[in-house]
């Protein structure tokens, strides 16, 4: 077991390494002068005098050749020093920490919020599949499975903060929930169409097992039912659990900017906007690893949960 | 109401075919009086490009079908070009993320060994980046043109095709017909291109509406930060993004690209669910 739990650790480690070397390959791979890009300042729109250049390459270190500057990337990223903002010269680490508890609350937020419809809505649809409950779970995933964030967002916008003035029409945490009801219901709202899904598609399975039937024999409740089901349900539910965390990822990069969230993804368009490389770096490597975390502790709850996983071969991440 | 996947792949079929149709013929549907091939004169007589400033934000009338934007220009002939950008870079990058896709799942399928785990390293890798991430990062450093966007779109998505095909083809390299073909001297080459590809392609194939759904999605997503195809081509993804300035006046700038975007991505997935046989839910 805990050589199985060992042997993913490395696996994510091993992940991260290669999602730096990607982020680094990015940079690499574009054509154009990044120092260039930078102090090209988009309202004048001139470029930079070969000196400024020059300096500016020396100051960041970007005169060095690309094995040299990948190796110190490498080892920097792993100490999270992402090196200074292009934008305003201070450390690019700190002004993701900034943002990050925002962008955290709010995800964490959606994510009960879909828990709490979700479910109930999954266990009345397994319940009697072709009922009124699964015919709305169906609505549901049609409905927010094809409807990205910023349009199930601006719909909202639209009839919450425009029409009827119940919410503002930006985010404003001073005021409270009502003042950040919407981007968390819009994000809910994306993440409760994999949730009813994939919690509809393990009850059904978990409820027609032998082991429901005989609960059943012994005169378990249909309550009792469908507590068992979801416990027995654990380990694909923490592999939706950490296929859900990209998902939000992506989707809080439209939603703050739709709702002007101060948070992680406002940042990262803010960031590309301004051609702010050590910025933009910084956060594709916090957003990978976020991931590759969550699927790699996602596996390691499963194998604790079901040993028999520690043995086998399963691919991580994947969702049953 | 008992449905095949049969009877409900044919509305999502001809439902996904009109945006295509849509966006060859787009040139022909919307163009100004004076513009557009043949001298034919247009069913939506308007620019799509042509501000109107004295017919700012019309509501959808006679005149303007579906209202007009900000800047006075035709929300339906916007709607009609900038289906142009989605189905062009989405069905560029779908076709790109297969084909990459099935030529790293085949070539880890066939040879396996180090290449397998080489290959499964970089799928694992590769998804750890939520796509609109790496894709807008992207967009900091390359030129925001549509086949960009498209190859970074793919960039992002091939995992998926790889790993089915990768599946598919560690069964098929075993099959007999593989083992007579190496015993009649074909090269790995051919075994991998001949032999085992085409039959190991099915599954990945009958993913391709979903793969065209989230890239559809995806462009939509990087236009609506402002980082997709610059203006002035017409894109949805811009034009909600636009349409938030005069939601409170005008709810028919967003609603035009909002529903014709809910559609395109909703008769994919439809089609990906009929063709991969996965019932709805």
């Amino acid at each position: 077991m805990l050589r199985a739990l060992l042997r993913r650790a490395l696996a994510a480690l091993a992940t991260l390494v290669g999602v730096l070397v990607v982020v680094f390959a990015l940079l690499s791979a574009a054509p154009g002068d990044p120092a260039a890009l930078a102090l090209r300042d988009g309202a004048r729109a001139r470029p930079a005098s070969p000196e400024a250049v020059a300096a500016f390459r020396a100051a960041y270190g970007l005169d060095r050749p690309a094995a040299v500057r990948l190796v110190s990337w490498v080892g920097r990223a792993a100490r999270l020093d992402f090196g200074r903002s292009f934008r305003d010269g201070r450390p690019v680490a700190a002004r993701i920490a900034e943002t990050v508890p925002i962008t955290l609350a709010l995800n964490l937020a959606a994510l009960l919020l879909a828990l709490a419809a979700g479910v109930p809505l999954a266990a009345a649809a397994a319940r009697r599949p072709g009922g009124a409950a699964d015919r709305l779970s169906g609505l549901v995933a049609d409905l927010f499975f094809s409807a990205p964030a910023f349009v199930t967002g601006t719909a909202l916008l639209l009839v919450f903060g425009v029409r009827l003035g119940w919410t503002p029409v930006l985010a404003e945490p001073e005021e409270g929930l009502r003042g950040v009801a919407l981007p968390i219901v819009t994000l809910g709202l994306a993440a409760l169409a994999p949730v009813t899904r994939v919690v509809r598609a393990c009850l059904l399975e978990a409820l027609a097992s032998p082991a429901a039937l005989a609960a059943k024999a012994r005169g378990e409740g249909e309550a009792a039912a469908v507590l068992r089901a979801l416990r027995r349900s654990a380990v694909p539910l923490l592999a939706l659990g950490a296929s859900l965390v990209p998902q939000l990822v992506a989707g809080s990069v439209l939603v703050e900017r739709l709702f002007a969230v101060p948070g992680t993804g406002q940042l990262l368009a803010d960031s590309v906007f301004a051609r702010d490389v050590p910025s933009v770096l910084g956060l594709t490597v916090v957003a990978g690893a976020a991931v590759v975390v969550a699927s790699a502790v996602a596996d390691g709850l499963s194998a604790v949960l079901d040993p028999r996983l520690a043995e086998g071969e399963r691919e991580p991440g994947e969702a049953s | 109401m008992r449905t095949t996947p049969r009877t409900r792949a044919a509305p999502a079929a001809a439902l996904l075919l009109l945006f295509p149709l849509v966006a060859l013929l787009a040139p022909l549907l919307a163009h100004g009086p004076s513009g557009g091939p043949g001298g034919l004169r247009a069913p939506i007589p308007w620019d799509p490009g042509e501000p109107d400033l004295d017919a700012r934000l019309r509501p959808p009338g006679a005149d303007h079908w579906l209202g007009t934007d900000d800047l006075g220009r035709d929300v339906l002939a916007r709607l009609v070009h900038g289906a142009r950008v989605s189905t062009g870079v989405g069905l560029l990058a779908a076709a790109l993320s297969i084909a990459v896709g099935a030529l790293a799942g085949a070539l880890a399928g066939v040879a396996g060994g180090a290449t397998d785990r080489g290959v499964l390293f970089l799928v694992e890798v590769v998804q750890a980046f939520p796509p609109l991430v790496l894709v807008a990062a992207g967009a900091a450093f390359f030129p925001p043109a549509a086949a960009t966007i498209a190859v970074l779109v793919a960039a992002t998505s091939w995992p998926d095709s790889a790993r089915l095909v990768r599946a598919q083809a560690r069964r098929l390299v075993r099959a007999p017909f593989v083992d007579a073909a190496r015993a009649g001297g074909a090269s790995a080459t051919r075994i991998l291109f001949r032999h085992v590809l085409p039959g190991a392609l099915a599954p990945a194939l009958a993913t391709a509406p979903y793969v065209l759904g989230a890239a559809v999605l995806t462009e939509a997503g990087l236009s609506f930060l402002g980082l997709g195809t610059p203006p002035p081509a017409p894109s949805w993804g811009r034009a909600l993004a636009d349409a938030r300035e005069s939601l409170g006046s005008a709810w028919w700038c967003a609603a035009a690209p909002a529903a014709a975007l809910f559609l395109f991505v909703l008769s994919a997935r439809r089609l990906g669910d009929a063709l991969s046989g996965r019932g709805r839910g």
